[in-house]
């Protein structure tokens, strides 16, 4: 049953659009992961224009991290004040994310800053995740258990030299401001350009840059991701009006559904053996970007975007 | 001096009767609405040629259809490798490139006219007047990027040549299909029909198409271009309800 979809200005079938959400739905539940790294990929490899599927993503992964969220601040989950400094930071990072967006997408290099971007990213956090969990999956079947080091050694010296410290009562933490707000912003540009909450570069920096307790980062991560992709989505919408709204709304109805199902399956998995199904899959899609960019395309022209002026 | 006179009869009768046939067009659907299960559209165009008002044309004429839809600012940009990767190099500019061209005809375009006579009426992909911005103004543009746009939008199904065919139904009646997909530009068209009989046009018309979004599309178009903060907000908003439903739902 096609579907004509009134930003994207094309038609698409509409059980196509719910299975792909659910098909990303049930990756992204059964690791855990927001899966906007997925979905952005599939979309612009689906036909949609690269500005139209990272706007509409961002709106997406709204409306993905929103139950999340709650099920988080219900179980006391969210360090609130950490989450409003990385909101800060997301902001600005976000708004300078969308403006360098527009500015390339007037170039027609937009789709060569995403595909660099994935590459990027996706290469050196996925090659990160696999190495540790394969090491990880090594030492349990030799039997060795690493040493875990206290907590008041995990910050390096030069973070303890950061000046406007603050404290994080919930996270335990006084620390300088500077390091909150710099990853939001870093996290908000990728959200911005990438169309991705960025999880996959928040989680990892709060748990060894700021060394805040394991109970606290996932829920403060989608708190600050809601906050984060609602401002790219209105940005991107004010800039490029490339947010479609049924589009975004069809993928979630398939993401939900597929979520539930494969949450059921990740329970069925070991942690480091998912870790190492999902380290393959971010290197697959980091791989396929960056074979399109090396070898030689079919066709050398394009046709510019249509809103390009 | 009789000669002379059959000459200057010949030659007025040549000028004024230049459209010598009638000729009446129409189309199956003259408004095509853009609505939510919109994937592309196929009209019929009717015409009947008659050599007056009332007779039909019964021996050999050619027909030839142009569709032309709105025009557009069209980018072509070409790949060039640099280092290891590939990356859009060069780009033309054509500020007024037809969103949609397709040309239908009852015979091979060849067979029906010399190419001097199409380019004079500007028919087909090559004799479209097409100019591109280039750095000493509005010119001819490069061969390669202009066929480049002829190919690549004829793979995106908005181009058409001798795809189509113009079927006699005798009794100077005939029809054909006009095929626009479901990326159709919405704006006007123009249906132009051309009769040829020896080589020469004969008659000539034009009718419109309009192309447009309709209800709920056209009002979320113009809501997301006219008002893009609100549009913006409004997105959020439903993802924020849509998403705590899902979660509600979801433990159910």
């Amino acid at each position: 049953m096609p579907l004509y979809l009134p930003i994207a200005e094309l038609s698409m079938n509409i059980f196509l659009v719910i299975g792909m959400g659910a098909v990303v739905g049930f990756l992204s539940g059964m690791f855990g992961v927001g899966g906007g790294f997925l979905m952005t990929p599939l979309l612009i490899f689906m036909g949609i224009p690269p500005a139209v599927a990272v706007a509409t993503e961002s709106n997406e992964i709204t409306a993905a991290s929103v139950s999340g969220a709650l099920a988080h601040w219900r179980r006391q989950g969210v360090d609130v004040k950490m989450g409003l400094v990385l909101i800060v930071g997301g902001a600005v990072g976000s708004f300078f994310g969308a403006q360098v967006f527009t500015y390339l997408r007037s170039l027609g290099q937009v789709d060569l800053m995403i595909s660099l971007a994935y590459v990027v990213f996706l290469g050196s956090v996925g090659g990160l995740m696999f190495w540790e969990s394969v090491r990880a999956i090594y030492r349990q079947y030799k039997g060795i258990k690493p040493k875990l080091k206290p907590r008041e050694d995990r910050h390096k010296a030069w973070i303890h030299a950061l000046p406007f410290k603050m404290r994080f009562r919930k996270s335990r933490l006084y620390i300088s401001a500077l390091l909150p707000l710099g990853i939001g912003m870093f996290v908000g540009v990728l959200a911005a350009i990438m169309g991705v909450g960025g999880g996959f570069v928040m989680v990892p920096a709060m748990i060894y840059l700021l060394g805040m307790p394991t109970n606290v980062v996932v829920g403060t991560s989608l708190f600050q991701i809601i906050f984060v992709t609602a401002l790219t989505t209105i940005f991107h919408s004010v800039n490029t009006q490339t947010v479609d709204i049924f589009l975004a709304v069809l993928l979630l109805v398939g993401a939900v559904v597929g979520a539930q199902m494969g949450a059921r399956l990740g329970l069925k998995l070991k942690g480091e053996q998912l870790r190492a199904l999902l380290a393959l899959m971010v290197l697959l899609v980091c791989v396929k970007m960056g074979v399109d960019l090396v070898v030689e395309p079919t066709e050398l022209f394009s046709v510019g975007e249509a809103g390009s002026h | 001096m009789g000669k002379l006179r059959f000459i200057t009869w010949l030659v007025l009768v040549m000028l004024i009767g230049q459209p010598a046939l009638a000729l009446v067009t129409d189309l199956s659907n003259k408004r095509i609405e853009i609505r939510y299960s919109f994937n592309g559209a196929d009209l019929i165009l009717f015409g009947a040629v008659g050599s007056s008002a009332v007779d039909p044309v019964n021996d050999n004429f050619d027909v030839v259809i142009v569709v032309r839809g709105p025009e557009a600012r069209t980018v072509i940009r070409q790949k060039a490798k640099v280092g290891p990767i590939w990356i859009n190099d060069e780009s033309l500019t054509f500020p007024s490139a037809p969103g949609y061209y397709a040309v239908a005809a009852s015979r091979p375009l060849s067979q029906i006219a010399s190419d001097a006579v199409f380019a004079s009426y500007g028919i087909g992909f090559d004799h479209l007047p097409l100019l591109a911005n280039t750095p000493r103004g509005l010119a001819a543009p490069d061969g390669e990027f202009r066929s480049a746009l002829f190919r690549l939008q004829s793979n995106s199904g908005l181009f058409r040549q001798e795809q189509d065919s113009v079927i006699h139904v005798g009794e100077g009646l005939f029809k054909t299909d006009i095929r626009l997909p479901a990326n159709v530009p919405v704006g006007d068209f123009l249906v132009e029909t051309f009769i040829f009989k020896d080589g020469s046009i004969k008659a000539r018309n034009r009718i419109t198409l309009a192309v447009d979004k309709e209800g709920f599309e056209r009002a979320a178009y113009d809501f997301a271009h006219g008002y893009p903060f609100w549009y913006g907000l409004v997105a959020v908003f439903v993802a924020l309800t849509a998403g705590w439903l899902a979660g509600v739902l979801g433990k159910k």
